[in-house]
């Protein structure tokens, strides 16, 4: 694969924006997520191998500074990005609604990839807001990879669908300029 | 050094003149995988054992405060939920009756090896980066003939994240004067959200096309391999050393899965 220069340039923003939008939400205390913001971004602007790198990069880097745990989740924003470059090129971006189901698709691959690595390397606890809803799944007698799967789903629905909306938002107050400097994005042109 | 004036620049990244300061960052990595890789397959014991001698480690290096703080915060939420979960809540063929719960001995003890399993990860990792500043990572991986294109998309964000979040802290106070608020109930959260993100997001965008002239004037892709100044120190004695600890970390983790 060979990426272009603005691409390189646009991947390393979106790390970026991933890490700080990340913080933001841990400010303030939300349990969610979104520190996809900037992969999907990628994905819709660059397609999904550029939106995959993204995810990759954010979860080093993120590792590799802050929190090494994060290293653990590459796989999850690896597949983040695949898909929403796969739905962008399948013109599932080109509107507010459209971008919020795709968020919520996204969320299905993205969970299934994150039990197995919740379930068997952390125990099914992440020490996150989740938790809270896997102690309740546990509690009502879900075995342990059922209470993952539920928690995460749900959490991970919502995350995604609120992720790809403000990607959308922000694509769309984009100078034009800009975003037809993107060839991949005229699938998710209106 | 490289990384002088770069520890205010909200890395774990501290200072100093230890062993693991002086090593060559790839030596320091393999460290880590070694630790990481013996922490997979010991005991609750050993692997209690093993943090302890890391942060020990850590702190003859001179980077244990922040070591042991950085582990503390994450590790302990985690512990407790861990617990919870699975001293507690999942019932197990020998959970005994305590009261209004029930508690079980094989959960604690599962519990107990995940989460000392974990502090040794976690300790070794912090330990790599409480000790490797990343410039000098990344001037070790091109001494390796590392592409200046993973170089860049590694030392890109770094120098950009300092930056964008000094610019976060901004668009918070602006919109907390503005009667925005983000201490309230869950939902006045949730609608601070895009208010927060999405000019957040527009700023770091916002430079791209003057991001790509400079790169594409400098020819930044002119060669294959990039010069390195100042590369950290490597000798053949280290590099010997990383193919032992490799060769030892792989079949320390592969004869007890062939083993067992």
């Amino acid at each position: 694969m060979v990426l272009e220069t603005r691409t390189l340039v646009l991947i390393s923003a979106a790390v970026v924006i991933n890490i700080v939008a990340g913080q933001v939400v841990r400010m303030l205390n939300i349990p969610l997520y979104l520190d996809s913001v900037g992969t999907v971004l990628v994905a819709v602007l660059a397609g999904p191998l550029a939106g995959g790198l993204t995810g990759l990069m954010t979860n080093l880097i993120w590792g590799l500074i802050l929190t090494p745990v994060a290293a653990a989740f590459a796989p999850v924003a690896i597949v983040t990005g695949l898909c929403a470059g796969w739905l962008a090129r399948a013109g599932w971006f080109k509107t507010w609604w459209q971008s919020v189901i795709s968020g919520v698709l996204i969320a299905i691959p993205s969970t299934l990839v994150a039990i197995p690595i919740i379930t068997f390397m952390f125990g099914g606890v992440t020490g996150g807001g989740p938790d809270y809803a896997v102690a309740y799944f546990a509690a009502v007698g879900s075995s342990i990879i059922k209470s993952v799967a539920f928690s995460n789903l749900g959490v991970n629905t919502f995350d995604k669908a609120l992720t790809a909306l403000v990607a959308f938002v922000v694509i769309s107050r984009l100078p034009i300029r800009l975003t037809t400097s993107y060839g991949f994005f005229a699938h998710s042109r209106a | 050094m490289a990384w002088k004036g770069y520890a205010s620049k909200g890395l774990l990244f501290t200072p100093g003149a230890s062993v693991m300061h002086r090593a060559n960052p790839l030596t320091a990595l393999i460290v880590t995988l070694w630790a990481i890789s013996l922490a997979a397959i010991l005991p609750a014991t050993g692997s209690a054992l093993l943090t302890l001698a890391i942060v020990a480690f850590a702190y003859a290096c001179g980077v244990g405060p922040t070591t042991l703080k950085r582990l503390a915060i994450t590790i302990v939420p985690f512990g407790i939920a861990l617990f919870l979960v699975h001293g507690v809540l999942v019932h197990a063929p020998d959970s005994v009756r305590v009261g209004p719960i029930a508690l079980s001995a094989s959960g604690f003890a599962y519990a107990a090896t995940l989460f000392f399993r974990l502090a040794a990860m976690l300790a070794a990792s912090l330990l790599f980066v409480t000790t490797t500043h990343p410039s000098d990572m990344l001037k070790s991986l091109d001494a390796r003939g590392v592409s200046p294109v993973v170089s860049y998309l590694i030392a890109s964000p770094l120098l950009l994240l300092e930056p964008l979040s000094l610019r976060a802290q901004g668009i918070r106070d602006a919109q907390r004067a503005r009667g925005m608020d983000l201490t309230g109930s869950w939902r006045a959260r949730i609608t601070a959200l895009p208010a927060l993100l999405i000019p957040l997001t527009a700023l770091a965008l916002s430079d791209l096309d003057h991001r790509v002239l400079i790169l594409t004037g400098r020819a930044f892709r002119a060669h294959k391999r990039r010069t390195v100044l100042g590369a950290p120190a490597d000798d053949p004695a280290q590099r010997w050393f990383r193919r032992v600890l490799a060769v030892v970390a792989v079949l320390q983790l592969g004869v007890p899965l062939v083993w067992h």
